[in-house]
């Protein structure tokens, strides 16, 4: 579904490489968890596959089901169903959350040439998909995220996702600025949204999220680069050791 | 000198006027007050009318007309159960009620700004209306400035007493096809309460300056929405007298350009001379193109004006790198317990809300348009009338629309 192929990316406005030769598969279906220190840049990573601008890419390539997702818009990409839950989601005074959310899956539909659904179907599903979150029927008729709580704005993404149903996920560390109950809430939308045919990224700095959301693999990213690859018992081996360990294994690949 | 077909009254006035009015500061581009403005209303302007294509500048007409201003003609469509007078009449008549209003509003509108065009209109008006209400009307008085390619440049002069405990909301719409000068002087007695919505200009070529002045009593309301949707040369100027305890005012303008050397002119001047009053202005413009939007707002608050409230915002979404938005928000405040804030802004959209609508699959014009909705909508929020709002709220969507699927 996702072939990153030695990817180097560096930031626009200053000549620094952040990410320094990454290369990665994704196969349908498939939970993959990519964890690393601040810095190591996990969340570069999920902007450059979402479109952010910002970032050149030095060289390498990122294929997604088959076409070139670099050279691909942004809109396009969400067309052909790549999703990013964002870390801080955006507040958008003035544009309705329901408004946005039809415009959103209807340009979609569009997009791939499908016919939009009309207002009566459409507040059935954000509905019963809103039930399921536990988000407030005010909380969908204010402007996007405008006075919600960090666990609302989170709540809202997975909404987003289950809405607009796309095959690959990036979930950056949505964990954070969550509490228990929230994490788990999030978790459940991701759990059950989850099919043969979808795949995820999820990026986080801690483990934790893990325990709700179980990975198939799991890879530890430092200065750029994945340093090691394993499944969920790496993630519960870094919870205890630190990231320490890891950074020697940064430098040495260098 | 004697005037035909006036009274005495307008004449002596006329005269008074016209003599002081030789000390009134000319329109120019030295002038703080016109400075980076369009001098086309002053210069001699004269069109060839034959070329324009009337269909395009019908202006916004969201409302059947009541009133239809049409050259030197004041044409009544509906029935009403109050009388409208023509201010032609109204100069020529000894004993009018509006010898006690007509030119008191502008005269006192010197003392700060000079206001030359002003002037100007009060000794040639033409046309325009005059009414005094005793009885609140439910529906809004639709006045509309008809164009057709016969008609000259104009003095409108309008006048407007609203009584005590009476609200009222009028509507101007259409457009101009030459040169135009409007003045229209409002009384608002106790708790009267005047909604004004200027919805002209759409589109409009010729060169337009229109006036108001309003004396506020105790506890009444002027709540004034302008729109300015690609007019290649309108100013406005409101100043408004707070004389009264808890009057409450709201100004109110939504402009968008993306013509090239359009201009929009903005000028308010709030004077608070009362205490307890609260007073808005927001201003939202969205420019492309070479094309200029202007916003004076001053706020004046008296020594005696104690637990004033007065709040100006203007911001600006600049959507091409040569359009241009000047500002110049100023407060004088002489009394000591007051609330005053400004705030201006100028932008390009907003890169991050912009790449959030993107990712999710809205179409990066789709998402242009709904950021710049959004941004118009805090202007939008200010007027009252619901059913009014969700008109206008509607006309501006196809009309955004339109601006970035050109």
């Amino acid at each position: 579904m996702l072939k990153i192929d030695d990817l180097r990316v560096s930031l626009e406005e200053e000549e620094k490489q952040i990410i320094k030769g990454l290369s990665l598969s994704i196969n349908p279906g498939e939970v993959h968890a990519i964890m690393g220190p601040n810095g190591s840049g996990k969340s570069t990573l999920s902007s450059v596959l979402a479109g952010k601008d910002g970032y050149i890419v030095d060289s390498g390539t990122v294929k997604y089901d088959g076409s070139d997702l670099l050279e691909t818009e942004v809109e396009k990409r969400a067309a052909l169903g790549v999703f990013m839950a964002f870390q801080y989601p955006i507040e958008i005074p003035g544009v309705g959350n329901m408004n946005f959310l039809r415009t959103a899956l209807n340009s979609q539909r569009k997009t791939r040439g499908q016919e939009e659904l009309n207002a009566a179907d459409f507040l059935k599903l954000v509905r019963s998909i809103a039930k399921d979150l536990e988000i407030s029927d005010e909380m969908m008729k204010r402007p996007v995220n405008v006075g919600a709580s960090g666990g609302e704005k989170k709540r809202n993404e997975i909404l987003q996702m289950c809405l607009l149903e796309p095959k690959f996920v990036i979930l950056d560390e949505t964990d954070s600025g969550l509490d228990v109950d929230a994490m788990k809430l999030v978790s459940k939308g991701v759990n059950s949204f989850s099919s043969s045919s979808r795949s995820f990224l999820v990026i986080t700095h801690y483990q934790r999220l893990l325990n709700y959301i179980v990975p198939d693999f799991v890879h530890i990213m430092v200065d750029g680069r994945i340093v090691k690859t394993g499944d969920k018992s790496l993630a519960l081996h870094v919870e205890e050791t630190g990231y320490k360990n890891f950074l020697q294994l940064g430098k040495e690949k260098h | 000198m004697n005037y035909v077909n006036t009274s005495d009254w307008y004449n002596s006035l006329r005269r008074e006027f016209e003599i002081s009015g030789l000390g009134i500061e000319k329109v120019s581009r030295r002038s703080e007050y016109w400075r980076k403005s369009n001098l086309d209303i002053v210069s001699d302007f004269s069109q060839d009318n034959s070329q324009i294509d009337l269909t395009n500048l019908k202006g916004t007409s969201l409302h059947e007309p009541d009133l239809i201003v049409h050259g030197d003609i004041l044409e009544s469509v509906t029935e009403r159960n109050y009388q409208v007078l023509n201010i032609m009449d109204v100069i020529a008549d000894e004993k009018s009620f509006a010898k006690d209003f007509f030119g008191r509003l502008e005269k006192k509108s010197q003392n700060i700004v000079p206001r030359p065009l002003a002037r100007d209109n009060t000794l040639n008006p033409k046309v325009g209306y005059v009414f005094s209400l005793s009885d609140s009307f439910n529906k809004p008085l639709v006045i509309h400035n008809k164009t057709d390619t016969s008609v000259s440049g104009s003095f409108q002069r309008n006048l407007i007493v609203i009584k005590e405990d009476v609200e009222a909301t009028i509507i101007e719409t259409g457009n101009n096809l030459s040169v135009f000068n409007e003045v229209t002087e409002i009384y608002l007695e106790k708790n009267a309460k005047l909604n004004y919505l200027d919805l002209t200009g759409e589109n409009n070529v010729s060169p337009k300056i229109a006036h108001k002045f309003c004396d506020m009593a105790e506890n009444s309301s002027f709540n004034h929405f302008g729109l300015r949707l690609n007019t290649k040369a309108t100013r406005s100027e409101i100043e408004l007298h707070l004389n009264g305890k808890g009057i409450s005012t709201s100004i109110a303008n939504v402009c968008i350009l993306n013509k090239k050397h359009h201009y929009s002119d903005e000028n308010v001047l709030i004077n608070h001379n009362a205490p307890e009053c609260k007073s808005r202005q927001v201003f939202k413009s969205i420019i492309e193109n070479d094309s200029t939007s202007i916003v004076r707002g001053k706020i004046y608050v008296a020594s005696e004006a104690q637990k004033t409230d007065g709040y100006q915002s203007s911001r600006s979404l600049l959507l091409s790198e040569n359009s241009k938005f000047f500002c110049k928000p100023e407060l004088e405040i002489y009394a000591d317990d007051v609330i005053c804030s400004h705030g201006s802004t100028s932008s390009s959209l907003d890169r991050e809300s912009l790449f959030y609508l993107l990712s999710r699959g809205v179409h990066k014009n789709k998402a242009k348009e709904m950021l710049a909705v959004a941004f118009i909508s805090e202007a939008l929020e200010e007027i009252e009338d619901e059913s009014i709002k969700s008109a206008l709220s509607n006309y501006l969507d196809v009309w955004i629309s339109s601006f970035f699927h050109e």
